[in-house]
């Protein structure tokens, strides 16, 4: 008996494994899987319909495959990659936020996903967190296709730390209550970020743009807090000298 | 000259205040028929919205999209809640979704007022009602045998309310919310309507979700392990299951874990306990524990058990079933997977063998990599004394073909090849494959065979419409009604709400 079992695992295994090795090898563009392993997407299925749910985290990795893939199929020039690049980085906020693009292709019953921020979170660690910012069209009730982009912090408020410091996974989940046809299920997605670095995007013509806007940003903070500071210095002064010259009225009534 | 440094500045707006991915522009043209026309002259007449200047868009000229968003803007400066009803709600989110670019350009703060009309929702209660019905026209062929088994009462067609759905949402706080469907299915006056989800979803403290009332377990759909088409939910083997009671899921980052206690479950509908047990409601009590670790994106693996307890009953009817299971992701559009479960039955079940086995394995492709098909090919090897559904019986949408499968008192291993291919050719239009092969492995049973091709075409997100053949050899079995050759035209429509 334990032969014959034993004979069809082996049987089976030769066929999988032939099939496997014959569909890894149709070629994909060399951009696919980058952008698949990054947009994660799950398909729920119940009687009454299909919902399927799709995540991007922008790693460096995804970004950079992403931009490729543009600028090879619309013929860019360096230049116009670089501005493409540029823009991109900027509103994707990624040196504050964390970006997660959500999209819902939803043939089933209506969802009501109002307020959005309240039906997604983002685990890193032990720890959740609710979005800083997100596309307020996530609010509205929609069957169909609907897409947005929700934003985390990167920066823990409290400690100004940066959340995926030392950390290997980053999972969003999404309320269970979203859809009937999650049948209780809550949608979850994960990355692994141990090697992300999204540092090395900003590198090159992008990357000193992009920091000579945040040193423009700071700067115009900084003056701004200067003058604050002097107005401040200049009431104190003020009131110095609105003290002393009564003590020295005092001083000469005595 | 005025004019031209009124577009100016329009364009200076649009290029420094509009957000970069915005797509539509502004200055398209709205068409004189669109519905915003409409919808903010019926929210002024109704006195809902007020600061819309009477006649804006008469004229011969169609109006920008700017133009018509800056009315917008300005008539929802003042919403006058108490006039307004859940569909003018549903109007004003219509324009403000419409127009959001614009309004973001304009400075107008989408997201406040989308809070106000969240607020006065709220006060409207917070119900969101869903609904869905499938509707099934049958017309089978003559059978070998001349008995049709598709459809009841062995009628050769039929029509019929495949299900009919509705359901009620309630938010109940940030976390916690209400859940309640009704359903009734099969012909007639559909007398029957039944609560087959009744629950309660929360959050407890140290991040556990906690649900308890009327719910529903599906472990082996959670961990993919089987593949429907059709929007047909069932397959698999370690049976979904409905029951009452507690359900805790708690997450530590790679490691999940689901504690299920309950009541009352449906598990074992097909074959009710020695007949002493309503099929659809087993008197017991039911304990289940999955743990699963995603140890990495591209693999994971998980075990899980559960134990079925009736009490109404004498006799040694326990159930016990547990599972291991794993899957690798060679790429992010092929997976492989396999299961392995075994059961320990109690002596009173009369199994050929009080610990029956069956194991599967799978290759998963999606359509991202053959480009025209995915293919989903699938093997399983069950005891035949295994207590559940047979793999034959549960994964076609039309008809299960395990209508001649051998009891659990048999000898022997039925043994499943399964084979799907679909193809999604756009938004609208998909189409299917599907081929199964059984070998009984019994006496007197012989292999059956079923296919199935099939069309779908997405009308609307709301309305979809199914055409399927399916065609189904029993072979030559000892049982006189399902032998022989069988086949059936399937009209389907689906509706959601």
């Amino acid at each position: 008996m334990k032969d014959i079992w034993l004979k069809r695992w082996v049987t089976l295994s030769l066929i999988l494994l032939t099939l496997t090795v014959f569909v890894s090898a149709i070629e994909a563009s060399p951009f696919d899987n980058i952008l698949k392993r990054w947009r994660k997407t799950n398909v729920y299925n119940d009687m009454d319909g299909n919902l399927t749910i799709s995540l991007t985290y922008y790693s460096s990795e995804y970004i950079e495959a992403f931009i490729q893939s543009e600028a090879e199929k619309n013929l860019w020039t360096k230049d116009e990659t670089e501005t493409f690049k540029y823009n991109y980085l900027q509103s994707l906020q990624l040196n504050e936020m964390i970006p997660i693009n959500v999209e819902f292709e939803n043939n089933g019953p209506t969802i009501y996903p109002g307020p959005f921020d309240k039906m997604i979170e983002m685990k890193v660690g032990n720890k959740s967190y609710h979005p800083a910012d997100y596309d307020k069209r996530l609010n509205f009730k929609f069957q169909g296709k609907k897409e947005g982009l929700v934003y985390f912090r990167r920066f823990d408020e409290k400690t100004g730390k940066d959340l995926l410091d030392g950390k290997d996974r980053v999972t969003v989940e999404l309320s269970s209550g979203l859809s009937s046809l999650l049948n209780g299920r809550s949608p979850r997605f994960f990355w692994d970020i141990k090697n992300d670095d999204p540092a090395r995007l900003y590198t090159g013509a992008t990357g000193a743009r992009l920091e000579t806007d945040r040193l423009l940003k700071r700067l115009e903070k900084l003056r701004k807090d200067k003058a604050e500071e002097e107005a401040r210095l200049a009431a104190i002064n003020n009131e110095i000298a609105t003290i002393q010259a009564r003590l020295d009225e005092l001083a000469k009534g005595q | 000259m005025k004019k031209f440094m009124a577009v100016l500045a329009m364009v200076a707006v649009v290029a420094f205040a509009a957000p970069a991915l915005a797509a539509t522009n502004p200055f398209m043209d709205v068409p004189q028929g669109h519905w915003a026309y409409d919808a903010v002259g019926l929210l002024a007449s109704r006195g809902i919205v007020s600061g819309y200047p009477d006649g804006a868009f008469k004229g011969a000229q169609p109006a920008t999209r700017y133009e018509v968003a800056s009315v917008v803007a300005r008539a929802l400066v003042d919403i006058d809640a108490s006039k307004a009803s859940k569909q003018d709600l549903e109007l004003l989110k219509k324009l403000v979704m419409e127009f959001k670019d614009e309004l973001d350009a304009l400075g107008v703060k989408v997201d406040k007022i989308d809070k106000r009309v969240a607020v006065i929702e709220n006060r409207l209660g917070g119900w969101k009602i869903n609904g869905n019905m499938w509707f099934d026209a049958k017309f089978a062929s003559d059978a070998d045998n001349s008995v049709n088994t598709y459809n009841s009462n062995n009628a050769k067609n039929e029509f019929t309310m495949a299900y009919a759905r509705i359901m009620f949402t309630k938010y109940i706080d940030d976390n916690t919310y209400f859940f309640w469907r009704f359903r009734a299915d099969g012909q007639g006056d559909l007398s029957n309507w039944w609560s087959d989800r009744f629950f309660v979803n929360t959050k407890l403290p140290y991040d556990i979700n906690f649900r308890f009332g009327r719910q529903y377990s599906d472990w082996e759909g959670d961990a993919g392990l089987y593949h429907s088409v059709m929007g047909d939910n069932e397959g698999g083997l370690w049976k979904d299951f409905k029951y009452d009671g507690f359900n805790f899921q708690k997450s530590w980052g790679k490691v999940d874990a689901e504690l299920l206690i309950g009541r009352n479950d449906n598990f074992n509908d097909k074959s009710s306990i020695g007949g002493a047990v309503a099929a659809d409601n087993n008197y017991g009590m039911t304990y289940g524990l999955k743990l699963q670790g995603n140890f990495t994106e591209k693999f994971y693996a998980g075990l899980m058990g559960i134990y079925f307890d009736p009490d109404n009953v004498d006799g040694e009817y326990k159930l016990q079933q547990y599972g291991a299971y794993a899957s690798f992701a060679f790429t992010p559009a092929v997976a492989l997977r396999g299961y392995y479960y075994w059961q320990d039955l109690g002596k009173d079940w009369n199994a050929f063998d009080d610990s029956p086995k069956a194991w599967s394995a799978m290759l998963d492709i999606k359509q991202d990599l053959l480009k025209f098909t995915s293919l989903y090919v699938q093997y399983v090897a069950q005891d035949n004394a295994f207590v559940g559904p047979r793999a034959a019986g549960v994964y076609p949408a039309v008809y299960g073909s395990a209508q001649n499968a051998p009891g659990i008192t048999n000898d022997g291993t039925n043994k499943t090849w399964l084979i799907t291919a679909e193809q999604r050719w756009n938004d609208k239009w998909s189409s299917f494959l599907q081929y199964m092969t059984t070998d009984w492995d019994v006496t007197g049973h012989d292999d059956t065979k079923q296919y199935m091709v099939g069309i779908g075409y997405q009308y609307t997100p709301a309305i979809k419409f199914w055409l399927a053949y399916n065609a189904i050899d029993f072979g030559e079995a000892t049982n006189n009604k399902y032998n022989g050759k069988e086949s059936v035209v399937l009209f389907r429509t689906v509706v959601n709400f």
